[in-house]
């Protein structure tokens, strides 16, 4: 692999030898957070054609080595979104309308004429819903307009998904920057998204969440039988009516592990037994009443993906209009879930969905540390563990020797309001974020959506 | 030391595991009534039941004079704890999904239906289909995760529904409320109905000889490939072999009968007719089928099919023996079976007896459960109601309840939860608010350090 | 139960003379105003209670004899559609919920009919008297919007018993019936639907501050057609629905107010003290500090459901069934209603649930007897059993918010009525199926 990069590399740079900057780096005396280790209080780290070369006290910094000092910056790995749509252009929301706060307003379309009515879906055999096939790989392209800013939060690496549908589609370990979108992709399979989507009474199937639950059921039961057909029928192809293709099934075949939703805690105890009978290897995201159901989540060993959007009262609620207890707790307690994980053991990444910006992430992830999770926990959830989830660990997530070159450089702790990220690097590029606030149209200093 | 300790476990131990209940007046429901009875409980069951029973060391005593004590009751109808919707009325059949699978143990409604006396519901898929989802039964354990819900060693259910629920989608355009989004959905007769739980029982059948005769094929050395297993036909196969039992929503004689007859010819049985409301006119079919009714005990006039719809229903059905319960339909009448239970003395002159074995022992029968819970027998689980007053008094309400001997409503408690609960509200309001405030002044001085922007747009990536 | 055999044969003699007098002997007389009083007797004249006692001479009267069972006055549903809804899920056969906003002028009783099935049922539980309401339901639990009716019509009093709705009404315009505007929940999720912006608290506000100012601009309209009325000018057009106002206006006619929740109930009294109008608060379910207020002005209330789940996750789990005490512990007169048709016959039973509640017994039988007529202002006619009143009266083998009572003969206006129905001919029928 690191051969045909450097290969590529090698085809490449003559076409842009004007243009591409050296890819040759240090960074001299900085505080590292290797998070595979122990805390450098003075490290240096090497980077070459987008590999750590070395990374250590009073390392030989190479004569072509750009260098940065370091003395006054902390240097982390690259933090990874466990769960998003960063990268697919297709999937960012639309741009606030000028002078407007709040989610977009979508454009209201003309009166649509009659439709006829659409063909009735018969059950899990149409496979209705399903983009199990669908590859964030082939969707990512660095042109998504929410990058530039993520980026310069730090983010360097996502678990990238596309999200339409039940059965949403394949993600890719992708990296937040490229010359193209098939330079983004890190790592792929890394398995399948399902989200649990009801289409209500009167639409079709599947309408209900249970109708939901048996879709996916049946579906990894045929999916079970098809693999079955295919070895008998290798074996035995003479006279043996040949197991039909399907491409649906293809799709979900590839797929290491499943993601699977589960906010409520009767939800995360529904989707636990759920994964155990479907018999795949499993990870839930959302998990905000976890705090109810921690020792459950410890006893079922299975990762977690904490969805940073902590819930939040209504903007403008109606005054006498008192939420639930549960509501409330639910709101009091769901930041600390992180720090619970962490103490009881239980491996967990946290992500954000796409539509949040670098900003409210930054806030939502104070919020974490504020309710209890250590810096050095929150850090490792956003870099190692999430690597170690998606089973890209031995490449990502650390800053060791040999693994890709996405790392932050900060003047201040990560996620402090005064802290400044003043360096990334993506696969080796560097990238300085701009200091200079940007502008939204009426001068107002652009909110948090 | 170590003695004194393990007798101590031991102590805690038997007070939590043994109960009496002294002095009550016992509504046994299948053995009388005891004017001033004892129960005692041991390990969630009923241990002892007699006019005086002595209790044994450590065991928690509860005195009930003048109060009245009856078997848990049972609800044969009930959609309450169901995450989403509990119809997927999408496809003509829908008997691939199950109520297990969306149980939630949160809903609120258990809680209030257990300060109502209930233990045991029966929880429904809707009437959408024809052939409707798989059914569960669950003992109202409150605080528990859903897997401890299930009411072990209940037979599954299925739901089926005829008349005019099932065949709504069915409908031609002109006479539906709102333009349709789909196709219509077969059936959309009564005519339909019948025909697709037939074809639905073929299929079944067919799919079961498959299975026959892959796994003859396997055992005679060959390598034949799995049939693809069918999640829908499953469960109608398991009623063809008597492990599912089928809870047929119903309101009219004649699909009533119809019913039947597919049963006696597709080699099922129907365990219960629900709702039933015109089972009165075909009470000698059903009795002779073995079908159990669940019924409402005076509901009428809510649309066509129920114009024929009598109060003494119950009685007339009863008195042709059939065991006939009555249910509740409703979150809110979930709540107070035993005030609808005594209607059927107004209405048919049936007995204080009959009236509360339609809640207790009837349904329990029903549903096949009736070796545990539907009366106060020994031998049976601990699911105990006590009332201040004789609980088919519409003046009566209820003390505590008991599941399996453990205590799970308590009035007294419960009054005084109520101010603990409102102060933690209170306290996360306040903490909330206090955070906001904090925010909003941060935001604010935020804003007055601020430069003001400029139009320089942001340097590109890469650019240093 | 059904009823004996034997009291139609005495049934027979009395329908034939309507102006017969009935003694009704070897009962125990429940007056509801006065203790009761055993092996009484009251005697009917003209359709009147013209004595009570314990020994009545009536020479020529017809004996009706009570079997030593129990004599209440006929029980009084203060809120339901019967008459004017047979099958609730067929439009064709409901008479609801006209169009329009402001809808004064519409009458109830005049599309009540006399034959509808629910007369009997609903009488066979021992009701008299219903208050039959043009409208189906208070808004609280639905989705408002700029089209929805406040004012409704007229809800009429009807006896259950008579030929015509004429013969049947006891108090026509009886009560405006008034949907008062609500502030819905704002919804959780927004409207997927493109062009639809989504509806915050503050648009809800506004919308709802705009109803407001549509009623009291109505009620204005109302006053100066009032006005002009009195004045009696030549060119002066006279206008239905502004007419019907008048006797709202000079205070004549309640308002019943449909209004659940304590910020619309709030409102409402509010309104009415600016408008100077009477009202009486209907189907309240979350009273929170109105209690005090209904208290000082004494604006009764008609109780909807008692049997109803609590509005939020939070609230006490009898939190329904205790209102009726509330009231009662506060001085609030109240009494039932169904505000439906289905179950139009089970008001003595939402009134049986609050005992169990803490609502003395007594005052739960005075809720569907003697309040309802109080607050209706037909007292000097129905409601207790007392000389000069009209003879509803039920006789009954216990008491009549028991549904394990059976209620055995029942008089309206003086006249035996009978206690079948299309439920007990259904019942007579198929029973005897061989």
């Amino acid at each position: 692999m690191k051969k045909l990069r450097v290969l590529l590399l090698v085809l490449f740079v003559p076409a842009f030898l004007s243009a591409e900057p050296p890819t040759s780096f240090a960074i001299r005396d900085a505080r590292v957070i290797t998070v595979s280790g122990a805390e450098l209080s003075k490290g240096t780290i090497l980077m070459k054609d987008g590999i750590i070369v070395d990374v250590g006290p009073n390392l030989t910094i190479p004569a072509d080595a750009w260098v940065i000092d370091g003395s006054a910056l902390t240097v982390y790995p690259g933090f990874i979104n466990a769960l998003s749509t960063w990268g697919i252009p297709d999937l960012a929301p639309a741009a606030p309308a000028a002078g407007q706060r709040g989610t977009a307003t979508p454009t209201p379309t003309p009166q649509q004429p009659a439709v006829t009515p659409a063909p009735r879906v018969h059950g899990p055999e149409d496979r209705p819903q399903n983009n199990s096939y669908q590859r964030a790989a082939d969707l990512v392209k660095p042109t998504d307009r929410r990058l530039e800013a993520i980026r310069a939060s730090g983010f360097t690496s996502s678990a990238t998904f596309p999200n339409q549908g039940i059965f949403a589609g394949q993600g890719a370990l992708v990296n937040l920057a490229g010359a193209r979108g098939q330079d983004m992709v890190v790592a792929v399979p890394i398995g399948e998204e399902i989200i649990l989507r009801t289409g209500g009474f009167r639409s079709g199937f599947p309408g209900s969440l249970m109708g939901v639950l048996s879709y996916v059921r049946q579906l990894y039961s045929d999916l079970d039988q098809y693999q079955q057909a295919k070895v008998i029928y290798a074996a035995h192809v003479s006279g043996t009516p040949r197991p039909e293709y399907d491409h649906y099934l293809e799709g979900l075949a590839e797929a290491p592990r499943i993601l699977l939703p589960a906010d409520q805690a009767q939800q995360i105890d529904r989707m636990i037994l759920f994964a155990r009978e479907l018999k795949r290897p499993a990870v839930l995201y959302g998990l905000h009443e976890a705090f109810l159901r921690i020792d459950a989540l410890k006893q079922a060993a299975m990762p977690v993906l904490v969805d940073l959007h902590w819930p939040e009262r209504m903007r403008e609620p109606d005054p006498s209009d008192i939420p639930s207890l549960r509501d409330l707790e639910l709101r009091a307690n769901a930041p600390a879930v992180p720090s619970l994980l962490a103490k009881a053991g239980v491996r967990f990444a946290f992500y954000s969905e796409g539509a949040d910006s670098a900003a409210d992430i930054k806030k939502q992830l104070k919020k974490a540390i504020d309710a209890g999770l250590s810096r050095a926990d929150a850090i490792r959830a956003l870099t190692l563990s999430a690597a170690e989830i998606y089973g890209v660990s031995d490449r990502l997530g650390s800053i060791d020797k040999g693994k890709i070159a996405n790392l932050v450089v900060t003047k201040g702790d990560a996620f402090e309001d005064k802290t400044t990220v003043e360096y990334v690097f993506v696969d080796g590029r560097m990238f300085k974020p701009s200091k200079i606030p940007p502008v939204t149209p009426g001068g107002a200093e652009k909110g948090p959506n | 030391m170590r003695t004194a300790f393990l007798l101590f476990l031991l102590a805690i131990g038997i007070q939590a595991q043994t109960l009496l209940i002294r002095n009550a007046t016992v509504l046994t429901v299948t053995k009388g009534t005891l004017q001033t009875g004892c129960v005692l409980v041991r390990n969630g069951k009923i241990a002892e039941v007699g006019p005086n029973v002595n209790a044994p060391a450590g065991a928690t005593v509860v005195d009930a004079t003048g109060k009245f004590l009856s078997p848990g009751l049972i609800d044969c109808h009930s959609h309450t704890a169901v995450e989403g919707s509990v119809n997927e009325g999408s496809v003509s059949d829908s008997s691939m999904v199950n109520i297990a699978d969306v149980l939630d143990p949160t809903d609120i409604n258990i809680y209030r239906a257990l300060a109502g006396g209930l233990t045991v519901s029966n929880v429904l898929h809707g009437s959408a289909n024809a052939i409707g989802g798989q059914t569960i039964v669950i003992k109202l354990r409150w605080g528990k995760p859903a897997k401890d819900l299930m009411f072990a060693g209940a037979k599954p259910g299925i739901k089926f529904a005829l008349g005019e629920n099932p065949k709504r989608q069915g409908y031609p355009a002109e006479f539906l409320s709102s333009p349709a989004t789909q196709e219509r959905r077969f059936p959309g007769t009564r005519l339909g109905v019948e025909d697709e739980i037939r074809e639905d029982f073929t299929q079944a059948k067919i799919y079961q000889t498959k299975w026959k005769q892959y796994n003859e094929r396997l055992a005679r050395g060959e390598h034949p490939i799995p049939p693809r297993r069918d999640l829908r036909l499953e469960p109608l196969v398991e009623v063809l072999e008597g492990k599912r039992y089928v809870h047929a929503h119903s309101y009219r004689s004649d699909e009533i009968l119809a019913l039947i007859r597919t049963a006696d010819d597709m080699g099922f049985k129907i365990r219960t007719f629900q709702h039933v409301l015109e089972g009165y006119k075909v009470a000698k079919e059903i009795a002779a089928h073995g079908a159990g009714a669940s019924t409402f005990s005076d509901w009428y006039g809510y649309k066509y099919e129920v114009i024929d719809a009598t109060p003494y229903n119950a009685a007339i059905m009863t008195r042709k023996g059939v065991v006939v319960s009555l249910n509740s339909d409703s979150d809110e009448l979930q709540r107070h079976l035993n005030w609808d239970a005594a209607k059927v003395v107004r209405y048919g002159g049936l007995t204080p007896e009959e009236a509360l074995a339609m809640v207790t022992i009837n349904p329990a029968k029903q549903l096949g459960i009736d070796d545990t819970v539907g009366s106060i027998e020994v031998g049976k689980s601990a699911d105990l109601v006590l009332y201040d007053r004789d609980p088919l008094s519409n003046y009566s309400k209820v003390l505590k309840v008991w599941i399996d001997g453990h205590p799970y409503f308590d009035r007294d408690q419960d009054l005084q939860d109520r101010d603990k609960r409102a102060a933690r509200k209170k306290e996360l309001i306040a903490k909330e608010k206090a955070e906001e405030d904090a925010a909003r002044k941060k935001s604010e001085t935020e804003r007055k350090d601020k430069t003001t922007p400029n139009a320089v747009p942001p340097t590109k990536e890469g650019e240093l | 139960m059904r009823p004996a055999p034997l009291f139609f044969a005495l049934a027979a003699c009395c329908l034939a003379a309507e102006h017969q007098s009935i003694i009704i002997r070897n009962v125990t007389v429940h007056p509801v105003t006065s203790p009761e009083i055993e092996g009484g007797s009251v005697l009917i004249v003209d359709g009147k209670i013209a004595g009570i006692g314990s020994d009545i001479q009536a020479p020529g009267a017809q004996v009706f004899d009570g079997q030593g069972m129990h004599l209440y006055p006929g029980l009084i549903n203060a809120g339901t559609n019967v008459g004017l809804a047979e099958i609730s899920s067929i439009r064709d056969t409901v008479d609801l919920d006209e169009i329009g906003i402001f809808n004064p002028q519409l009458k109830a009783e005049v599309a009540f009919n006399p034959t509808s099935e629910h007369i009997q049922i609903v009488r066979a539980a021992g009701i008299t008297t219903v208050l039959s309401l043009p409208s189906s339901g208070g808004e609280e639990f639905g989705s408002p919007n700029a089209t929805t009716p406040m004012i409704t019509g007229q809800a009429a009093l009807m006896h259950l018993d008579g030929w015509t709705w004429e013969e049947m009404a006891l108090k026509r315009g009886a009560a405006l019936d008034l949907l008062f505007p609500i502030i819905p929940s704002v919804p959780r999720r927004q409207p997927v639907t493109t062009g639809t912006p989504p509806r915050t608290y503050p648009d809800l506000e506004r919308e709802y501050k705009v109803k407001l100012e549509q009623l009291s601009t109505f009620f204005e309209d109302a006053r100066r057609y009032a006005k002009a009325t009195s004045a009696g000018a030549p060119d002066f057009e006279p206008d239905p629905k502004l007419e019907a106002m008048i006797p709202v206006i000079e205070g004549k006619r309640p308002i019943l107010v449909r209004a659940a929740k304590e910020r619309a109930i709030k409102d409402a009294v509010e309104f009415a003290d600016k408008e100077k109008v009477k009202i009486i608060i209907a189907d309240p379910h979350d009273l929170g500090s109105t209690l005090d207020l209904l208290a000082k002005r004494g604006i009764p209330v008609v109780l909807g459901q008692t049997l109803s789940l609590p509005l939020k996750e939070d609230d006490a789990y009898d939190s329904q069934y205790s209102l009726p005490s509330q009231l009662f512990k506060a001085g609030v007169k109240f009494c039932f209603a169904t505000f439906d048709v289905e179950f139009a016959r089970n008001v003595a039973f939402q009134a049986a649930a609050a005992v169990a509640f803490d609502l003395p017994q007594e005052e739960a039988l005075k809720s569907v007897t003697i309040r309802a007529a109080e607050i209706f202002g037909v007292a000097d006619q129905i409601g207790s059993i007392e000389k000069g009143k009209v003879a509803d009266l039920i006789l009954t083998d216990g008491d009549p918010l028991q549904a394990t009572t059976s209620i055995k003969a029942e008089f309206i206006a003086g006249r035996l009525v009978s206690l079948e129905s299309h439920h007990t001919r259904l019942y007579e029928k198929w029973k005897d199926r061989p």
